[in-house]
């Protein structure tokens, strides 16, 4: 692994992705903090490169001052992040040796189909997906325990609602733009005014299969209605936007040239120009729409599982300092506790400025899908 | 299929009946005909959870969505990708299988391997390397932009039925090279002696004769075509399994069954489609294997290996050198992965896929030679039930069989049996459609003779049928075994907890869109499975 020494841009976090290697630096705040009983260190959990060399202060709560964990416990895993969320386990099962995780890996919606399937007879005790839709799908079957609040405190409100499920971390819809075609001017403030925005025309792309970007247009409908929802979809059909089959793709077609914006989670960007560094490539967020939901990938217990003290103790460790410095320094995502900021540069999640808008509604796909279908964009 | 086949007048015909009607008859018969509709039930039994599940939809609602517009258009591009997918399929497939069987052509083992080996590369690889190669902004379109050149876009039907084409023909070259296999080549040499040239002896003897594994081969790919996702889903073509796949991803598992149920409907037409226009079925002359050369190439013989080298050309060496492009392109940030490569992942994909096709090709047996040897109306649905699974999204069949684990079987679920019966389950046409075939190629006279022997029918199965038979089991065998190694949804939800594949892995890394992460599994599936064709061409005993 090499850290690329990328020059300095507008944006900090587009000055070079390093490697999010397993090599942690040294210069952690915290030093390393180690306890008698757990041998853990915050660069056990960090990831390491350019973005990652100045973390400020961290706060939260300390592995250390959570309940060991041990037994054994069935993970549900849906997505995972390329593998990432695994390795968080396997670290904590090498802190605890009396634990281990038994993980399966699904994609978000076959591992809730699958849950909602298995119904009561369901061997998981957790099920930890990348979309809160999948989380919401779960719960609305009743198959979800609610979590205490001595687990769920540390996150604000707006992502675990009803307590039947807990956010872990962030994920923010963003325009992904090419900085050779495009400048930030070029990208409107609001997303409903993308449709008439000339720059735009016969240069966007959108992933209408993907489950995010459902979930961005379920948002529009709840905040927007339907009939605005449909005449923006028609608006971007008429703009002559193209379709993928996913955003890492829409993201990896902005960075070839191939178009000049699309819509995407923010995540994906930056590991696009992780393989390329050099890729002429921008994120730029809109404000207080649809556009701008914050998504979150989140943990619940499941209600059959007779498992319960081993789940919550393991939900609670996903939110630890550690764990929470983990997801912001791999996967890029968003930190679900206010004591550790996002890396490189990123705005932080109240610079945002995402909806005001309960997450679970996002479970409310199928008139998204009817409407897509109706305009013709799936 | 077309009944009869007793058209050759005479006693030959009349011995043949007699011996079609002892396989209804006498008990061996019977309780071959009870194992064939066994199997068949248990094959198609998780359409018992479809219509449980489908049933949450009210009929209007059923309805409303099976005859909606964008249904309407689904079902047209679907039945457009089947027809000019078989289509292409049986233009390569076929002329590869003659070449490859029946010429003198240079290194004939190392073409066929090569020729069956596109099978093994999973769709959604296929597709992504030549959207990589051939799509805008693509490796092509870079190099000829230049020129000012513009090639015309890869995406959309063209795309769709190109891909599926050029990574489902082997199923047609598989199973004609099994026909050709068991195909008695002294009738050929009786034509030839008889001044035909090799084209029309072709068209008059061997085709006859090796229609119905060509058919088989044919009815394979129809139904792949009308099942695969990951193609159309990368070339943007709205076919069943991409509204499927969507409605899945809402949780509306209801609505997606409904849909499902629609596509078996399609299914069911397909299949009596087939047997419409299906081959009029002959007796063979039973004969051991053979692969002897029945055409001199002469000096065609070197320029010969241009056609295989040109299929494989685009079939292993284009995807192949896209993954090593993204091997090299992934270069420096991500370090993630769960956990690294491990060689063990090949042996786990090996293992669970040698067993698939183990098991796959024993119960194949029973409804193949039933359904060879009988025209009752059990013998034929038997054997056509068992499509149903296969041409069922394998999300699914998987979701299907998740149900019944869970509510009948909770000690066999997600365990190893359960996910063998799965690929059972999924792919049990494949050795049934070659292994038929084979059957039809075995002369009932010569089991007459040996039952006149003395041979009690289980001694004439042992001695005179299963030899003759060989080539379609392995041919069978190979099929099952190369789709087991890249099978994924059915995989990835009803594997063993920690039991990890080359696919599971592949999907691992590539879901988050790391897809350099993804060139390295990948290229070690194709060489494993590359390598495990060799071992099972060996077991045919012939030297190509």
């Amino acid at each position: 692994m090499t850290d690329t020494d990328g020059s300095r841009s507008r944006r900090r976090f587009l000055a070079a992705v390093g490697a999010a290697g397993t090599a942690g630096l040294a210069g952690c705040q915290f030093g390393s903090s180690r306890t008698p009983s757990r041998n853990v260190a915050f660069s056990d959990f960090r990831g390491s490169g350019p973005l990652v060399e100045s973390r400020p202060p961290l706060e939260g709560t300390r592995l250390s001052d959570l309940p060991e964990l041990s037994g054994e416990l069935d993970i549900y895993l849906g997505g995972g992040e390329g593998g990432l969320y695994r390795d968080l386990v396997t670290l904590l099962e090498n802190i605890y040796p009396d634990f281990t995780g038994r993980i399966r890996g699904y994609g978000a919606a076959e591992g809730a189909n699958t849950i909602i399937t298995e119904g009561e007879s369901t061997p998981a005790d957790v099920f930890w997906s990348v979309d809160a839709g999948s989380l919401g799908a779960v719960a609305d079957e009743g198959l979800t325990a609610e979590l205490p609040s001595e687990v769920v405190e540390p996150v604000p409100e707006t992502f675990h609602p009803n307590g039947q499920w807990v956010g872990t971390a962030g994920r923010a819809r963003a325009v992904p733009y090419n900085t050779d075609a495009l400048s930030s001017d070029d990208i409107p403030e609001t997303v409903m005014d993308f449709p008439g925005a000339s720059p735009l025309q016969d240069a966007m792309g959108w992933g209408p299969t993907y489950g995010a970007f459902q979930a961005f247009v379920t948002a529009m409908r709840v905040i927007e209605g339907e009939e605005p929802t449909r005449e923006w979809l028609n608006g971007m059909l008429d703009a002559g936007i193209t379709e993928y089959p996913d955003e890492f793709l829409v993201s990896n077609a902005v960075a070839e040239g191939e178009i000049a914006a699309g819509f995407a989670n923010h995540y994906y960007a930056l590991r696009v120009r992780a393989s390329r560094p050099d890729a002429p490539l921008d994120l730029a967020f809109t404000s207080g729409d649809a556009g701008a939901l914050i998504n979150v990938a989140g943990a619940a217990q499941l209600a059959p599982s007779d498992n319960g003290d081993l789940a919550q103790t393991f939900i609670r460790h996903l939110l630890s300092a550690e764990a929470q410095e983990f997801f912001a320094t791999r996967t890029y995502g968003y930190p679900m506790i206010p004591g550790i900021p996002p890396v490189g540069g990123l705005p932080t999640i109240d610079e945002l400025n995402p909806p005001d808008l309960d997450l679970t509604e996002l479970s409310d796909v199928q008139p998204t899908l009817e409407l897509l279908r109706e305009t013709g964009v799936l | 299929m077309a009944s009869g086949g007793d058209d050759a007048a005479g006693v030959g015909g009349t011995l043949t009946r007699r011996a079609r009607e002892a396989a209804d008859g006498d008990a061996a018969g019977l309780l071959l005909a009870a194992a064939a509709v066994a199997v068949a039930a248990a094959v198609v039994s998780p359409v018992l959870w479809l219509v449980l599940r489908a049933a949450d939809v009210g009929l209007v609602e059923a309805v409303g969505l099976a005859t909606s517009p964008t249904a309407v258009e689904v079902l047209v591009n679907s039945l457009l990708v089947v027809a000019l997918v078989t289509g292409g399929s049986l233009a390569l497939g076929v002329p590869l299988a003659v070449l490859t069987v029946q010429t003198d052509l240079p290194f004939g083992r190392f073409w066929t391997v090569v020729a069956a080996l596109p099978l093994v590369v999973p769709s959604y690889l296929g597709a992504f390397a030549y959207v990589s190669a051939f799509g805008p902004r693509g490796a092509l379109a870079d190099l000829l932009a230049p020129l000012g050149v513009r090639i015309p876009t890869i995406y959309g039907l063209e795309g769709a039925v190109l891909v599926l084409t050029l990574f489902v023909y082997p199923y047609v070259f598989l199973t004609t090279r099994a026909s050709l296999l068991s195909f008695d080549t002294t009738q050929l040499e009786a034509a030839r002696t008889l001044n035909h040239r090799y084209r029309s002896a072709f068209r008059r003897v061997v085709l006859p004769q090796i229609a119905p594994g060509v058919t088989a081969g044919a009815l394979l790919v129809a139904l792949y075509a009308l099942s695969d996702f990951g193609t159309p889903a990368i070339m943007q073509y709205d076919v069943f399994t991409r509204v499927i796949y969507v409605e899945l991803g809402a949780f509306g598992q209801a609505r997606a069954t409904v849909l499902a149920l629609e596509l078996l409907c399609v299914t069911a037409f397909v299949l009596a489609l087939e047997s419409r226009i299906g081959p009029e079925e002959s007796d063979g002359y039973g004969s051991a294997a053979s692969s002897s050369t029945v055409i001199e190439l002469g000096r065609l013989r070197w320029p010969a290996m241009l056609f295989p080298a040109t299929v494989a050309t685009f079939t292993l060496a284009l995807p192949v050198g896209i993954l090593a492009m993204w091997l090299l392109r992934s270069g420096p940030g991500y370090a993630g992965g769960g956990i690294a490569f491990d060689w063990a992942f090949g042996l786990n994909s090996v293992s669970a896929s040698l067993l698939a096709a183990l098991v796959t090709v024993v119960l194949a047996l029973p409804i193949a030679y039933y359904a060879g040897r009988s025209d009752s109306l059990a013998a034929r649905l038997s054997e056509r039930s068992t499509y149903v699974g296969y041409a069922m999204p394998g999300v699914v069949l998987a979701l299907a069989l998740v149900f019944f684990g869970t509510s009948y079987a909770p000690g066999l679920y997600q365990t190893l049996p359960l996910l063998v019966f799965a690929y059972v389950v999924r792919f049990l046409p494949q050795a049934v459609g070659t292994t038929r075939s084979s059957v039809l190629g075995v002369d009932g006279d010569l089991l007459g003779a040996a039952r006149t022997l003395g041979e009690p029918p289980r001694g004439a199965f042992r001695r005179v049928t299963l030899p003759l038979i060989t080539p379609g089991l392995v041919a069978g065998a190979a099929l099952v075994f190369l789709t087991t190694m890249k099978e994924l949804p059915a995989t990835l939800i009803l594997h063993p907890t920690g039991f990890t594949t080359l696919v599971t892995y592949i999907w691992r890394v590539q879901e988050a869109g790391y897809y350099g992460r993804a060139a390295l599994p990948a290229l070690v599936l194709v060489a494993v499975s590359g390598l495990s064709m060799v071992l099972l061409l060996r077991q045919e005993g012939t030297d190509g």
